[in-house]
This record gives structure tokens, C-alpha cells and sequence, in this order.
């Protein structure tokens, strides 16, 4: 496998003998990349991050993080990596400095300075109960822990969700300070494609326990486009486009959605002798959810 | 890290610790009044027979010591569903290792108390000849009984509740063995059996058993 920060391998996992959850999953997460992992609830966006942590067993496929495999080298992964989960899972009845100072002690590479800057930044107090603090302030501190033990690789599971806009927008701009910093890589999941869209530079999106989609963003991002073509042929040929959808609209007007769209294929349309009216560019959203639609419902 | 997380556990145990603190120094000083005080008012014989009485509650405080530190060692790692703990750069068995250490290491304050409280016991009280106290062999008897439950509570509660379920089972299974022998009129020989493979020599639960007297002759 190559020097990738994150390599995944024909991943296949099922809880015992039931139906595989996870299956022929691959994904490459370049070293120093922001990488977004889109997908709907229940995707098995979570169910992949703990294998790829070594939390979970895989039955299938290989997973190599920061050079070492998992899960058998667990811990070392662990020691290089910021884990902010899905949902809070420290100790209620500690203090947030109680917490943080657990923290340390299993954390070789802990800065306790920037650990109080970061208290400061997001303005926690030590001997606040965690159990006591809101939901804002818990994903606060879980950010806080994260990022002061200095990680090589940030795997964030849903950081965001069910915060307010102004403690996304703070916990986020951590995540890209530290990332300018120290030019780790950021494997952020996320059902909220606006907010990958703004600070990624690689997307994955996952379906079903599938991975549907993996490219640089601005390739997904410039790629998906809707075209409206006016006497459309009943026979395509072979596209120069990936044809993701095809919608009737009205007449004899037609709705393609397509991806790989450059301004050159425009010749296509002479070519089968249809008309090309309209090149429509669509936002991340749009484009992701279309995607999920073509991946569930494969060629018009 | 041990000292972290022995800090986790004792803020955890805190409250209940201190419940067997006060209990482990007043049980012995307890037994020693139950008899007359400093001058021993009874006949040996109901001495004896009052000490027995109050043995029952070393062996309780053990069993209970044992388990609110074993429950307390993962009572908030399961809250959370070990997600922490698995995500700490430890192996597995190593964080594990680290919290029963830890939780063994607390065990031994309630010990010293209860030795501390025999102590006094012992100095408090005027026996009659062929009578002897004996505070050290009570101390250990007792931390070693609290060592066994606070072991086998760990090992449970460190488990999955489909591990506490089993062992749920396995328990109702033999009760309801014992039952059915009785109801075809057949001696109910299953609980008996286990008892004595456990509790008698050399099963793992002998400790709690036998004579746990302070003053003996």
C-alpha cells in the first residue's frame, strides 16, 4: 500500500452472521488532505470510522492508517490520531481540567499550552462538571482533546452535528487552524454537505455500505452538471459523460444529469443530432444528492 | 496513567469508600461493646457465640467493598460504551489491567481500617484467660475476601450485559435444577454440590467461609 494516511482495502464487515453491513468498501485518504466522507444517516459512515480506528474487527479487507495495519496496531494509531466521535463519550462526573488532565496522561505529545489556549478560544471552564455542560460545550471539549495531543491524522465523526452556527463555525476554524499549522490530515464525516463543502479537498460518499463517489472536491463540486437537451436520440451511443440520470421534462425536451462534464463534449450533441439548450451548474448538495439517486437507481 | 486513573476511581468511589471506612472501623469496635465493653460482661461461651454473630458483617462489608469498586471501575466507561477507553492509546488488556490495580489498590484503605479498627477493639478490651484477639489474621482475612469478590465483580461488570446475563443464567439454572429435583421428589442436590465445590476447600469462595472471629480462643 502506498504512503497514503488513511488506506482502505476491500473493507467487509457484519455484526456476527448477519448481513454484511460494510462491503468491498476502498478508499484512499491522502497524506495532509481534508477529507470529507458525505453520506445519509445509517450510510455506515460511523460503522467505518471504528474500523478504520481499530475499535471494530473487519471480516474482510485490510486497513493501513498512518503505515500501521488495523486493528492489530491499534494503539499506535491512537497515539497519532484525534478522535472527536459521533456522540459524547467522556466521564460526566469529572471537571473539564479533570478531564483534560486524563487525557494527558495517555497522550505522550499532549500541548498543554495550546490545551489552554484552547479552553480560553472556546471559553470552557476547568471546574465545570462535564455532565453539566451543554451540548455546544461537550463537542467543544471533545474538539479540545482532540486537537492539544497534536495528532498527525483528525478523525472526525460527525463533529458538528446538532450545534448551533456559531460553535460550528468555531470548532471548525480550530480544525483548519491546527490543520494550517501543522499539516495534518482531516477524515471529517458529515451529513451536512454545505459545511465539507467550504473546508474539503477530497470527497467520499457512501450509500448503503457502499462507497459510491471518491474525487478531489473541485472535480465533484464542477463535474455534476444538469443539461437540458431538446430532441433527444432514442439511442445514445457511447457518452463522453457519465450519464447519471435521464428525465423527460416537457415535449420532447429531456433532463440529464452527468458528471465528468466538460465544455468540449458540447460536439456530442451534433454528433446524435439532439440540441443542447442548457449546461445548469449544481451546488454540492444537489450534486450529492443526485449522486445517491443514480447510485440507488443505476442508468436512466 | 495510573495515577490517573486511579484518580477516576476514587472520585467515583468516593462516597461508598467512605460508608466501608466508618463500617470497617466500627464493626470490630461494635463486636468488642455487643459483648460488655472493656470488661467482658458474658461467658466466654456467648462471647464466642456474639462474635460469631458479627462475622457475618466482615464477610458482607468484603463481599460489598468488593463489589461498589468493581461496578465503580466501569460503571462510566460502560456509559459511554468504552468508547473512550478504546480510543486511548493503551492495549486492551493494559487499560484493564491499569483499572483493576487501581480499584485493588483503593480496596486496600477500607483493609487497613478494618485491621486499624481491630487494632483498637483490641486494646480496648480486658479478656479473660484462654482468649486472644487476633486483628492481623482478620485484616487479611478480610482483605483477601474483598480481593475475591472485588475479582469476580470486576470481571463480570467488565463485561457485556449479555455477560452479566449469562452468569445470570447459569445461576437461575441451578436453582431451577434444584427445583424441579424437588418437585419429582428427588433430593435437591445441585445448589448443594456447587455450594461445596465453591465454598468449600479449595473452591475460590473458602475464604468466606470459616471462622472470621476477632476474639477467638
Amino acid at each position: 500500500m502506498s504512503g497514503a494516511a488513511i488506506e482502505v482495502r476491500d473493507l467487509g464487515y457484519r455484526v456476527g452472521r448477519g448481513a454484511f453491513e460494510i462491503r468491498d468498501l476502498s478508499l484512499t485518504v491522502p497524506t495532509g488532505a481534508i477529507y470529507g466522507f458525505l453520506g445519509p444517516n445509517g450510510s455506515g459512515k460511523t460503522t467505518t470510522i471504528r474500523l478504520i480506528l481499530g475499535l471494530a474487527k473487519q471480516a474482510s479487507g485490510r486497513i493501513v492508517v498512518l503505515g500501521h495495519e488495523q486493528p492489530s496496531e491499534g494503539p499506535r494509531v491512537m497515539a497519532r490520531t484525534g478522535y472527536v466521535p459521533e456522540r459524547p463519550h467522556l466521564y460526566p462526573s469529572l471537571t473539564v481540567g479533570e478531564q483534560m488532565d486524563f487525557h494527558a496522561s495517555f497522550h505522550a505529545r499532549w500541548d498543554a499550552a495550546r490545551a489552554a489556549e484552547l479552553v480560553s478560544q472556546f471559553g470552557l471552564i476547568r471546574g465545570q462538571r462535564i455532565g453539566s455542560l451543554s451540548k455546544g460545550e461537550t463537542g467543544k471539549l471533545m474538539m479540545l482533546l482532540a486537537l492539544a495531543q497534536t495528532p498527525d491524522l483528525l478523525v472526525l465523526d460527525e463533529p458538528t452535528d446538532g450545534l448551533d452556527p456559531v460553535v460550528r463555525r468555531d470548532v471548525l476554524m480550530a480544525v483548519l487552524e491546527y490543520v494550517s499549522q501543522r499539516e495534518a490530515t482531516v477524515f471529517i464525516s458529515s451529513h451536512l454537505v454545505h459545511e465539507l463543502e467550504r473546508v474539503c479537498d477530497w470527497v467520499g460518499v457512501m450509500d448503503r455500505g457502499r462507497l459510491v463517489a471518491e474525487l478531489p472536491m473541485h472535480t465533484f463540486k464542477s463535474g455534476i452538471k444538469r443539461l437540458r437537451v431538446s430532441e433527444p436520440p432514442a439511442l445514445l451511443g457511447d457518452t463522453p459523460f457519465v450519464l447519471l440520470a435521464r428525465e423527460t421534462g416537457d415535449g420532447s425536451a429531456e433532463s440529464w444529469l452527468v458528471r465528468g462534464w466538460q465544455p468540449p463534449m458540447r460536439q456530442y450533441f451534433d454528433g446524435v443530432g439532439a440540441n443542447l439548450r442548457e449546461v445548469i451548474d449544481l451546488d454540492l448538495e444537489e450534486g450529492f444528492v443526485e449522486l445517491l439517486r443514480s447510485a440507488r437507481q443505476p442508468r436512466a | 496513567m495510573f495515577r490517573s486513573i486511579l484518580y477516576t476511581q476514587w472520585k467515583w468511589a468516593r462516597v461508598a469508600l467512605l460508608v466501608i471506612a466508618v463500617a470497617a472501623v466500627a464493626v470490630p469496635v461494635g463486636s468488642v461493646r455487643a459483648i460488655g465493653g472493656v470488661v467482658i460482661s458474658t461467658s466466654v461461651g456467648d462471647a464466642l457465640n456474639t462474635m460469631r454473630v458479627w462475622s457475618v458483617l466482615y464477610v458482607l462489608l468484603a463481599a460489598l467493598a468488593g463489589l461498589i469498586l468493581a461496578i465503580s471501575a466501569w460503571a462510566a466507561d460502560q456509559r459511554g460504551h468504552h468508547v473512550y477507553a478504546l480510543s486511548l492509546p493503551v492495549p486492551r488488556w493494559h487499560y484493564v489491567l491499569l483499572r483493576f490495580a487501581a480499584g485493588l489498590a483503593l480496596l486496600l484503605v477500607p483493609a487497613l481500617l478494618v485491621w486499624l479498627g481491630a487494632l483498637i477493639a483490641s486494646a480496648i478490651v480486658v479478656l479473660p484467660a484462654g482468649l486472644a484477639t487476633y486483628p492481623g489474621a482478620l485484616a487479611l482475612r478480610w482483605l483477601l475476601a474483598a480481593f475475591v469478590a472485588y475479582a469476580l465483580f470486576f470481571a463480570i461488570s467488565s463485561g457485556t450485559a449479555r455477560t452479566a446475563g449469562l452468569v445470570l443464567g447459569v445461576i437461575a439454572g441451578i436453582v431451577a435444577a434444584d427445583l424441579m429435583l424437588a418437585l419429582m421428589d428427588q433430593p435437591a442436590v445441585v445448589i448443594e454440590f456447587v455450594v461445596s465445590k465453591f465454598f468449600e476447600w479449595p473452591g475460590v469462595f473458602e475464604v468466606f467461609t470459616g471462622r472470621w472471629m476477632l476474639i477467638d480462643v
